[in-house]
C-alpha cells in the first residue's frame, strides 16, 4: 500500500500476525545471529548511536546516548524494560505493531540485552493489549526454543531470560520510573530522579527502560547498518521510519510506517485521504494528546523532533489526530485535560490540584460561564504547571492547553462573549 | 562544603545539605509540606520552590531537593518562586473545608502557617469541593479526610518508617485516600507517630480531640517513663489534667518519633483512683504532719531498735534525685543503706549494665546506623518498642537483624529468628555450635555490629556472656558495641547509685529485724517476684509507709501514706538504658482534673485559695523537707556529683538537652551464677512483659486498655500435642510463684520446651525478669 521502505511493518498482513517461520521467511532473527557471531557489545551500542535512533515512546531522547549512561560491565543483575504501557489518547502503534509482528520485540529485546549486557528482561504490557501480550508470550516461547533466549545463547556465554508483564494499566505507568515501581508491584508513582534508572532502577540495580517501537527498530539497524538508518529520514537530521496512528477527521484513520521527516500535509492528504467529509482542515495533535496543537499554517512542517520543536510542538508518539473546521478547540482541549486529570498519579500538587483546577476553568468557559478573569487565570496556570510538576504528565497535559492559548485564544473569547459555545448550534 | 548566597545572605553548610536546610539555617522560613526532617525530602507538594540565579541547574527548583553548591546564588522572595508558592497554596486549598474553627489542630497547623507563608489568600476556585467518608481507625487516631492535602508524610511515617501495613494510600489523583482498606483499629504499636507528622487536621489524637486548644496547654520537654529507653516526649496539660503527650526530638534516642505506650499511656496521671491526701490508717492528714509522722517515728525507731529497723525502699521508677536523697536521709537517720529496687534479679542486671558494660554500650542511634544487629533475649515491641522501629531502619539501609529468643518476636521489617530456649541462649552466647559459629563469623566481617540484650531474659549470667561475646568480635578498627534493654525508666540510675553486693529486699525484711519499711514510688506486691514471700515479711512490720502517686495495691495496707508526683508534675532525670542521663521538666501543678460538672451540677459553694488535690509532692521534695535541706536542683546536682563522680553529666544539664553519658565504671570481678537444674519432665517458664499493661504506668492508663492483653500460657505447637494439648484448652500451669488456670494457645514459633506467659493486670504475680526457672502445664481435671 505505501510506496516508502517497510521495515517495522514489512511483516504486516491484515488481520494476520507473524510468528517465527514467517518471521524468518524475511530475515527474522539474522540481525540477532549477525549481533551474537560478529558484535562485540561495544560494537552494537556504538551502531545504535552511529544510526542516531531517537526514542519512540515520545520523548524522542538518543538511545544509544541513553544506552551509554548504561553500567554494561557491572556486576550483579541488571535489567532491559521495555515500556509497553501505550495508553495514551491517539498513540496506538504499538498496539499495532504486535498484532502484526511480535517477534520483531523479542530479537530487539535479546540483541538489546546483549548490547547493554543485562540478563533479565521484562516487556511491561498494558492491561488492555490482550491479544498482543498472548502473541508476546508465544513468541517468547518460539525464541526459547529456537535457543535465542536462555542459557549461552548462540554459544556466546551470554545467558537471558525475557519475561512478558501485564500492567494492572494506567497512564501514569507509562512513566518509566512509575513503570519500575509497578513492575516491583508497588504503587506507580514516579521515582525521584537522580538517581536515574541506569544507577538505580528494577529493584535497585542498573536498568534500561526503551519503548516497544524503538527496541523493534534495533534489529534493523544490525542488518543495513547506521547509513542506510539514517538514509530512510527525509530530514538531514532525522534518521530512520516512524510508525504514524492516524486518526480523527480523516478519511482514513490507520497506522503508517513513513519514514521520519514527512511533510503534515503528506500525511493529512496522501495517507489520511483528507479530511472527513470534506471539511477543511483546522488542527491536530502532532504526536499524541500531550503534543501543541498545530494549524493550517504547519502544513508543510516536516514531521520530525527537532523542526516540530522548532514550531512550538512536539513529535511525540506520531499519534496524529486531526480536527476539522467545525470542531470547538476548547472542548476538545477539555476533553483532553479530563483525561490527563484523571489519570495523575496524585502524588505532585501542580498535577493532581493543578489539573483539575485548569480543567474547572475549561469547564467555566466551554459552558458559557467563563469570564476575562477566567482566561487570565488559564494563562498563568500554563505559566505555573508547565515544567515545574515531579514528572512529565502534568506539563504533557498541559500541552493542549498552550497549544489551544496560543492558536486558538480568539475561540476562548467568543465562548465568553457569547456566553456560550459559538459551535454549538 | 560549599558556599552559598541565599537572598543576599551568605552560609557555608556541610557538602549534602540541601538549599531548604541551609536557607533554615540562616532563618529564612522556606514553606513546605511533604519535607520532613526525619522522612527526609520527596519533591511532592512543590511548596518550598526557590529560584537558582547562579548554579549548575538554573531556574525555578524545589529547594528540599537540591544540593547547596559553592558559589549557587538563590532567591526565595523572587516573583517568580512567589507566584508559584501562591499558587501551590491555592492547589492545595481547593478542597479544603476551612473548618478550621472546630479543627484539633487549629493553632498549631501547619497548613495553616504555611498558607499564609505561601501568600495565597483569596479563593478562586468555584467548582465543587471533592469529600470523602472517614473511616474509624480505632481508640486512638481520629481521622478527617476532607482536610487531607496529601503530603504523603503519614503513609511515609506509618508504613516507611514504622514498618505499619494496614495503613496507606489508595486511590489516584485527587482522590488520592490515606486510611485503612476498611474501617478499624489501627494495628501498629507506633501509629499515634501519624498525628504529629500530619500537617494539618486529617488525622488528630482522638484521646484528646476537643478538649483543648493548642495556645492554652503547658508543655514542657520529657523523658517517657514507660520503658528504659528514655524517649523524648513533650506531654500538654490542662486544668491539671495531663491531656495529651507528643513526640519529642532527640537524635540519640528516639529520633522523632515514640510509642503508642508512651503517648496514649498517660492515664495514670488523671486516673480517678489516684491517691491525693496523706492518710494515718484511715485518717486524712496534711502534708506537714504526714511528713513529722514520718521523720519522728523513723528516728525513734532506729533509737529504740538500731540502724536495722527502719529499711528504705527506692525505686527504679523514682528519679534519681530522690533515689540519691533517699541514701542521704538514711545516712541522717543513721539505718542501713537503702535498697533502691524491689527487684533484686533485676536490680543486678541492671548493675552488670551500669557497671559491667558500660564502657561499650550503644546509643539507639548507633543501632540504628549499624548493618548488623544481634537482638539476643529481648522482645522489642514488648521492652522497648522504638528500639522495634530503630531495627527496621537497619533493614531499610541494607542492613540485617538477626534474632535469638525463645518468643514468637515479631518486628515491623523482616528479619532471621532462631527460637531457642532461655538455657539454650545462654549456650549460644558462649559458644553456640557451628549457628553460633556462623553468627560470629557475620557479626565479625560487620562494618558496625550491635549486640542487643535484654536483662528480663539474658540476667546477669546472659550479660555477662554478652560482654564476653561484644570483647571478642571487636577490633582495633571498630568496637562491637552492646544495647541492653532494661525495665524500667530509670533502672540504671538505680543500679549506678547501689553499692554492689547488697542484701536484697526480702533477705532484709526476713531477718525480723526491721519494724519500719518505707516503700518510694515501689511496690513489690507488683514489680518483684515471690510476692507471697514480700506479703507475709510485711506481717511482721511494727510500721508500713507509702509514698507513691499510684493506688497501688501496697498503699491500701500502709500505715502511712504519703502522696507524690508524677514525672509530669515534677522536675527529675532519668538514667536510661544506655546510660544516658535525661532530664525532664515539670509540665503541670497536681490537682483534681477541673472538669464541667455533671448532672447539672452547681459551681461550688465553698471557696478555698488551695485547689484541691494539689497536696501532692515531689518524692525529691518530699526527703528534703526531711533532710531540712533547701537546695536548688542545681545545687543538689553538684552534691550528687560530688558524691558520685559518674554523675558529671549532671551539670548543666537541662530537659531540651539530648542528655550525656554517666562516666565508665571499673569493670567488677565476674560472678559465676549456679544455673538451677531443670528437673525432668518439666518446661522452662519464659515470663514475658506485655506490650500494654505491664509496666504499671500503662496499667494504670485507662487509654490503652483497649490493648490489654488476656492471660494466657502458650506453648509450642509439639509440646501441647505431646501432652495431649489442643489450642483453648483450659491447662493448669504449675510455677514456683503457684499454679494458675489459663488457656493455652499454641505457637510454631516458641521455643520448644517453654511454656510462655505474659505480665499484664490479668496475671500480676508472675512478674517478668526473675531467672530461671521451671514449669508444668497439664489439662484442667475438672472436680464435678
Amino acid at each position: 500500500m505505501s510506496q516508502t521502505p517497510q521495515l517495522l511493518f514489512k511483516n504486516r498482513r491484515p488481520g494476520e500476525t507473524v510468528f517465527m517461520d514467517g518471521y524468518r521467511a524475511t530475515g527474522g532473527y539474522q540481525a540477532l545471529e549477525k549481533a551474537f557471531r560478529q558484535m562485540t557489545p561495544q560494537e552494537l551500542r556504538e551502531l545504535v548511536k552511529a544510526a542516531a535512533l531517537r526514542g519512540r515512546g515520545g520523548a524522542g531522547f538518543p538511545t544509544g546516548v541513553k544506552w551509554t549512561f548504561f553500567p554494561s560491565d557491572a556486576p550483579g543483575p541488571k535489567y532491559l524494560v521495555c515500556n509497553c504501557d501505550e495508553m495514551e489518547p491517539g498513540t496506538y502503534k504499538d498496539g499495532e505493531l504486535l498484532m502484526a509482528d511480535p517477534h520483531q520485540l523479542v530479537e530487539g529485546m535479546i540483541v538489546s540485552a546483549f548490547a547493554l549486557q543485562t540478563d533479565i528482561g521484562y516487556i511491561f504490557i498494558r492491561y488492555a493489549y490482550e491479544k498482543q501480550a498472548e502473541h508476546l508470550r508465544r513468541a517468547v516461547v518460539e525464541a526459547t526454543e529456537a535457543g535465542y533466549i536462555g542459557k549461552n545463547i548462540l554459544g556466546s556465554g551470554f545467558d537471558f531470560e525475557l519475561h512478558v508483564h501485564g500492567s494492572a494499566g494506567r497512564y501514569i505507568l507509562g512513566e518509566e520510573t512509575a513503570l519500575l515501581n509497578g513492575l516491583e508491584g508497588k504503587r506507580p508513582n514516579p521515582r525521584l530522579k537522580p538517581p536515574f534508572p541506569a544507577t538505580r532502577g528494577l529493584f535497585g540495580r542498573p536498568t534500561t527502560v526503551n519503548n516497544v517501537e524503538t527496541i523493534a527498530n534495533i534489529p534493523h539497524i544490525i542488518n543495513g547498518g547506521a547509513e542506510w538508518f539514517l538514509d530512510l529520514a527525509l530530514t538531514p537530521d532525522g534518521s530512520g521510519t516512524k510508525l504514524f496512528g492516524l486518526s480523527g477527521h480523516l478519511n482514513c484513520t490507520e497506522c503508517f510506517e513513513l519514514p521520519v521527516g514527512i511533510p503534515l500535509r503528506e500525511v493529512v492528504e496522501n495517507y489520511g485521504k483528507g479530511v472527513l467529509h470534506n471539511h477543511t482542515f483546522k488542527a491536530c495533535l502532532p504526536g499524541g494528546a500531550s503534543t501543541p496543537y498545530l494549524t493550517a499554517e504547519h502544513m508543510d512542517v516536516a514531521l520530525d523532533f527537532d523542526s516540530l520543536a522548532a514550531v512550538g510542538s512536539r513529535f511525540g508518539t506520531a499519534g496524529v489526530t486531526v480536527f476539522d473546521d467545525r470542531t470547538c478547540m476548547v472542548a476538545v482541549t477539555l476533553n483532553l485535560i479530563r483525561f490527563f486529570a484523571r489519570e495523575s498519579c496524585g502524588w505532585c500538587t501542580p498535577c493532581r490540584d493543578g489539573l483539575t483546577m485548569v480543567r474547572w476553568l475549561l469547564e467555566m468557559i466551554d459552558s458559557g460561564k467563563g469570564t476575562p478573569e477566567h482566561l487570565e487565570m488559564l494563562k498563568d496556570q500554563l505559566k505555573n504547571i508547565s515544567g515545574k510538576s515531579f514528572c512529565a504528565l502534568a506539563e504533557g497535559a498541559m500541552g493542549p492547553v498552550a497549544g489551544l492559548l496560543t492558536h486558538f485564544e480568539q475561540e476562548i473569547v467568543d465562548h465568553i462573549e457569547k456566553g456560550c459555545c459559538p459551535f454549538r448550534k | 562544603m560549599p558556599t552559598l548566597t541565599i537572598d543576599n545572605q551568605k552560609i557555608t553548610v556541610p557538602e549534602g545539605k540541601t538549599v531548604l536546610e541551609a536557607a533554615e539555617e540562616l532563618g529564612i522560613q522556606v514553606p513546605h509540606f511533604c519535607y520532613h526532617k526525619e522522612l527526609g525530602a520527596v519533591g511532592a507538594c512543590r511548596m518550598c520552590a526557590v529560584t537558582v540565579q547562579e548554579g549548575s541547574s538554573k531556574g525555578l527548583k524545589m529547594s528540599c531537593l537540591i544540593p547547596a553548591e559553592d558559589g549557587m546564588v538563590v532567591t526565595t522572595d523572587d516573583e517568580q518562586s512567589t507566584t508559584f508558592r501562591d499558587r501551590v497554596g491555592e492547589w492545595l486549598m481547593l478542597n479544603h473545608p476551612h473548618d478550621c474553627p472546630v479543627c484539633d489542630e487549629g493553632g498549631e497547623c501547619q497548613l495553616q502557617e504555611m498558607t499564609i507563608a505561601s501568600g495565597h489568600g483569596v479563593r478562586r476556585y468555584a467548582g465543587q469541593k471533592r469529600t470523602y467518608n472517614n473511616q474509624d481507625l480505632g481508640p486512638f487516631v481520629a481521622q478527617e479526610m476532607n482536610r487531607c492535602i496529601q503530603c504523603y508524610r503519614c503513609v511515609r511515617t506509618y508504613q516507611d518508617y514504622c514498618g505499619g501495613r494496614d495503613f496507606g494510600v489508595m486511590g489516584s489523583r485527587n482522590r488520592v485516600f490515606f486510611g485503612r482498606f476498611q474501617d478499624g483499629t489501627l494495628e501498629s504499636d507506633f501509629s499515634g507517630n501519624i498525628v504529629d507528622v500530619c500537617p494539618t487536621g486529617v488525622l488528630t489524637d482522638k484521646t484528646y480531640r476537643f478538649k483543648s486548644r493548642y495556645w492554652d496547654l503547658q508543655e514542657a520537654p520529657s523523658v517517657c517513663p514507660h520503658c528504659s529507653l528514655g524517649c523524648a516526649t513533650i506531654p500538654g496539660g490542662r486544668f491539671h489534667e495531663l491531656q495529651r503527650v507528643r513526640s519529642g526530638e532527640n537524635q540519640l534516642v528516639n529520633g522523632f518519633f515514640i510509642c503508642d505506650r508512651g503517648r496514649f499511656g498517660s492515664g495514670y496521671v488523671n486516673h480517678p483512683e489516684r491517691p491525693r491526701q496523706a492518710r494515718n490508717n484511715e485518717q486524712l492528714i496534711g502534708m506537714d504532719e504526714a511528713l513529722r509522722q514520718l521523720d519522728v517515728e523513723a528516728r525513734g525507731l532506729i533509737e529504740q531498735h538500731g540502724p536495722e529497723a527502719v529499711l528504705l525502699l527506692g525505686s527504679e521508677r523514682t528519679s534519681l534525685e530522690a533515689n540519691w536523697l533517699l541514701q542521704q536521709w538514711a545516712k541522717k537517720l543513721g539505718c542501713r543503706e537503702p535498697v533502691l529496687a524491689a527487684h533484686g534479679p533485676r536490680h543486678q542486671a541492671a548493675q552488670v549494665v551500669a557497671f559491667d558494660l558500660s564502657d561499650r554500650l550503644a546509643s539507639l542511634e548507633q543501632v540504628r546506623g549499624s548493618d548488623l544487629v544481634l537482638v539476643a533475649g529481648a522482645d522489642p515491641l514488648a521492652e522497648a518498642p522504638m528500639l522495634a522501629v530503630a531495627l527496621r531502619q537497619v533493614v531499610r539501609s541494607g542492613g540485617q537483624v538477626i534474632v535469638y529468643d525463645p518468643r514468637p518476636v515479631e518486628l515491623p521489617c523482616e528479619f532471621d529468628h532462631q527460637a531457642l530456649s532461655p538455657l539454650a541462649l545462654l549456650d549460644f552466647l558462649t559458644a553456640g555450635g557451628s549457628d553460633g559459629q556462623h553468627v560470629r563469623e557475620l557479626l565479625q566481617h560487620a562494618e558496625s555490629p550491635i549486640l542487643v540484650g535484654g536483662a528480663d531474659l539474658l540476667g546477669v549470667e546472659g550479660l555477662q556472656r554478652l560482654k564476653k561475646m561484644s570483647l571478642e568480635l571487636s577490633n582495633d578498627q571498630r568496637p562491637c558495641l552492646i544495647y541492653p534493654l532494661l525495665s524500667n525508666p530509670n533502672s540504671f540510675g538505680a543500679a549506678l547509685l547501689s553499692l554492689p553486693e547488697q542484701d536484697d529486699l526480702l533477705t532484709r525484711l526476713e531477718t525480723g529485724r526491721v519494724k519500719m519499711l518505707v516503700c518510694l514510688e515501689s511496690d513489690p506486691l507488683l514489680e518483684a517476684p515471690e510476692s507471697d514471700r514480700f506479703s507475709v515479711a510485711l506481717t511482721k512490720l511494727d510500721k508500713l509507709v507509702v509514698l507513691d502517686y499510684l493506688p497501688t495495691p501496697l498503699s491500701v495496707h500502709a500505715n502511712l501514706f504519703i502522696p507524690t508526683r508524677t514525672p509530669v508534675e515534677s522536675d527529675g532525670t532519668f538514667i536510661n538504658n544506655e546510660g544516658r542521663l535525661r532530664s525532664y521538666a515539670g509540665v503541670l501543678e497536681p490537682g483534681l482534673p477541673i472538669s464541667v460538672a455533671e448532672d447539672g451540677g452547681h459551681p461550688p459553694r465553698e471557696f478555698s485559695t488551695v485547689s484541691p488535690g494539689s497536696d501532692p509532692l515531689s518524692a525529691s521534695r518530699i526527703l528534703q523537707i526531711l533532710l531540712k535541706d533547701d537546695s536548688s536542683l542545681v545545687e543538689l546536682h553538684q552534691q550528687m556529683v560530688a558524691d558520685f563522680p559518674r554523675l558529671a553529666g549532671l551539670t548543666g544539664l537541662t530537659p531540651s538537652d539530648a542528655g550525656v553519658r554517666v562516666a565508665d565504671a571499673a569493670a567488677r570481678n565476674v560472678v559465676n551464677i549456679d544455673l538451677p537444674e531443670q528437673p525432668v519432665g518439666t518446661l522452662q517458664l519464659i515470663v514475658s512483659p506485655a506490650r500494654y499493661g505491664s509496666d504499671l504506668l500503662s496499667r494504670y492508663s485507662d487509654k490503652l486498655e483497649p490493648r490489654f492483653s488476656s492471660a494466657w500460657v502458650m506453648m509450642n505447637s509439639q509440646d501441647a500435642a505431646e501432652r495431649g494439648l489442643q489450642e483453648g484448652d483450659k491447662v493448669i500451669l504449675d510455677t514456683e510463684t503457684g499454679s494458675f488456670c489459663l488457656p493455652m494457645i499454641c505457637h510454631p514459633q516458641l521455643a520448644a520446651g517453654c511454656a510462655l506467659v505474659e505480665n499484664s493486670a490479668a496475671l500480676a504475680s508472675l512478674v517478668p525478669g526473675a531467672g530461671i526457672s521451671y514449669c508444668e502445664v497439664s489439662r484442667e481435671v475438672s472436680h464435678e
